[in-house]
């Protein structure tokens, strides 16, 4: 029984000195982590926003692709959105930020968080990549296949047809929300 | 994601050992014989399920309220660690021949790879306990099915001529290599293209 | 200093005991990702190594490999954080490979067959070669998949420089089976090959 105390109460302070000290780094670390996301952030959104100043962030709940907004304002008019999307990719969840005008026409994307491969569904991070889907979402569609695409846009998604198509499923249901539900 | 879609994406176009290389080390190491294989295959799938409903239980319940994700890889690598021991004991009980002939590698599972690793995933991909329970399950099936095809190509090897420099562990690497190959015609397109 | 060659050549935890495998083939994409990988587990290594070899007369021997696992996670986790904070972008590339370097075989191994038995500096030079024959592995392994795959080798970024070297012609038609998941497989079994017949060659040579 004495052995069994002495044993366990030895491993049991092995754990608990590792879980304060682990604490500590934690504390130390949490805030320059925190620092790291909101400035990832900040340049994607300056990335998007164009001239126009961005508002408050209204948060989505219940919707799989559309996480939040950015309310979009220009010399004092509104002008738009910037969405914050979830698209499907190759391996594993991508997030994107749109901004999308009243009409659900897209402006800019920007791709963010994502696990793409290098050199193939990863080239989207370029802006070049998201040429392809500027300017559709309101007298064009956007384009959810290659076939419906340029010859040059459909050579950046050869070999990345996965990525291609959870950006484009993502941008249009992007495109849609703001049309039905943020319009004017 | 439908619960169809989490089996065929971890048993084949996200197979553990053919696509994310998790579980290699027994995967070259126990391949050698059919039934360790079989055997292995499946206390690895037996672990890796209870594995990855336990260590959502404890993130879901524990590590998130109380603000004490840092603790993550400590308590995950701790409760698989003690599942082992669990198994190892039941494995003993129930079958001594098979319980002798995974010999050491039955605690070796405990450093395998694949069992964090599918822990790891059914929470980075923000799983329900039934689906990280299912994603478990399948990641199992798919390290049995690689390391069942393995071991039934390395058996035919062992009656066949292969260069000196080769024998052993690089024909294996190579073969596995050759089969990975053959795996990528699993991909995500035909995913979508089965379930929509 | 034996006790640091011997973990680059004659025990090289990639080529020789081939240990380790898992994150190996994973991250061995890019050269930064192998060097990152690398400081990684040396790290981890290092800080094991010295309190396993601290506490040897401290830790029970009927839980010495849960104790093990204990002071692993803990140093595994210190880099997870400290990656998260200070290497973005190389922490996101490393993904769940550096949490699953806790259960990477080396550092375990280390622990139970060498540290355990030995005092504090041994320990520390045994941990140093250790990963530094690791990161050299994993490195050579990811210089041959990134230049064949991708026809780049990727570096750090220092000031204007992103740190990607593109090789002319391979980078226009890389072979980019190398750089996907049956590429490595077969590299490094093509490598061990290699080695062995070098082993083979040596042996040879000696004995005539």
């Amino acid at each position: 029984m004495n052995e069994v105390v002495s044993v366990g109460g030895k491993l049991a302070l092995i754990c608990a000195i590792a879980a304060v000290a682990l604490g500590l780094v934690n504390a130390v670390t949490a805030p320059a982590i925190a620092n790291v996301k909101e400035e990832q952030l900040a340049s994607a959104l300056d990335t998007v926003r164009g001239t126009a100043e961005a508002g408050e962030e209204q948060l989505v709940e219940d919707d799989p692709i559309v996480k939040g907004y950015y309310p979009l304002n220009s010399g004092g008019s509104e002008a738009g959105y910037i969405l914050k999307l979830t698209g499907v990719g190759y391996a594993g969840d991508m997030e994107l930020l749109a901004s999308i005008d009243f009409d659900g026409e897209i402006r800019s994307v920007k791709l963010m968080d994502n696990a793409e491969t290098p050199g193939l569904g990863k080239e989207a991070e370029k802006s070049e990549y998201m040429e392809k889907f500027v300017g559709t979402g309101a007298q064009t569609p956007v384009p959810l296949n290659k076939q419906q695409l340029s010859q040059k846009h459909a050579d950046s998604v050869s070999g990345a047809s996965i990525t291609f198509m959870g950006l484009a499923q993502a941008l249009e249901a992007g495109s849609d929300y703001v049309k039905e539900q943020l319009g004017k | 994601m439908s619960y169809v879609g989490i089996i065929i994406t971890f048993v084949f176009i996200e197979n553990f050992i053919l696509t994310k290389f998790l579980g290699l080390c027994p995967f070259i190491g126990v391949s050698k014989n059919t039934e360790s294989a079989v055997g292995m295959g499946f206390a690895v799938t037996f672990v890796m399920s209870l594995a990855s409903l336990t260590t959502w239980a404890i993130q879901k319940l524990i590590l998130v309220p109380l603000g004490l994700e840092f603790l993550q890889t400590i308590t995950f690598i701790l409760v698989i660690a003690t599942l082992v021991q669990l198994v190892e004991m039941i494995i003993q009980k129930i079958s001594a021949p098979l319980y002798k002939a995974l010999g050491i590698y039955l605690p070796l599972i405990t450093t395998n790879c694949a069992v964090l690793g599918i822990a790891l995933i059914a929470v980075r991909s923000n799983y329900n306990a039934f689906e990280s329970f299912v994603a478990g399950f399948s990641a199992g099936l798919g390290f049995l099915l690689a390391i069942l095809l393995m071991s039934t190509i390395r058996e035919k090897l062992e009656n066949e001529w292969v260069p000196k420099p080769f024998r052993g562990v690089p024909i294996a690497f190579i073969t596995g290599g050759l089969m990975a190959l053959a795996f990528m015609a699993f991909d995500k397109a035909l995913l979508r293209n089965l379930i929509g | 200093m034996g006790n640091f060659t011997k973990g680059i050549f004659k025990e090289n935890p990639i080529f020789v005991i081939l240990l380790g495998l898992c994150p190996t083939l994973a991250v061995s994409t890019q050269v930064i990702n192998a060097i990152g990988m690398g400081a990684g587990v040396i790290f981890v290594l290092l800080g094991s190594n010295i309190f396993v070899s601290l506490l040897k007369n401290f830790i029970p021997d009927k839980v010495r490999i849960p104790s093990y696992i204990v002071i692993i996670a803990s140093f595994v986790t210190i880099v997870d954080l400290v990656m998260q904070a200070y290497t973005p972008s190389l922490s996101k590339n490393l993904g769940v490979f550096v949490q699953l370097i806790v259960v990477n075989c080396i550092i375990l191994g280390r622990a139970e067959a060498f540290a355990s038995k030995s005092n504090v500096k041994d320990a520390v030079f045994d941990a140093l070669g250790m990963g530094v024959g690791f990161t050299l592995g994993l490195a050579l392994i990811a210089l041959i998949r990134e230049v064949l795959g991708a026809g780049t080798i990727t570096l750090f970024a220092v000031g204007g420089f992103d740190g990607v070297i593109r090789l002319p012609g391979l980078s226009e038609s890389p072979v980019r089976i190398i750089a996907l998941a049956p590429g490595a497989l077969l590299v490094i079994g093509y490598l061990k090959g290699l080695f062995n017949w070098m082993e083979m060659r040596k042996a040879k040579g000696a004995a005539v």
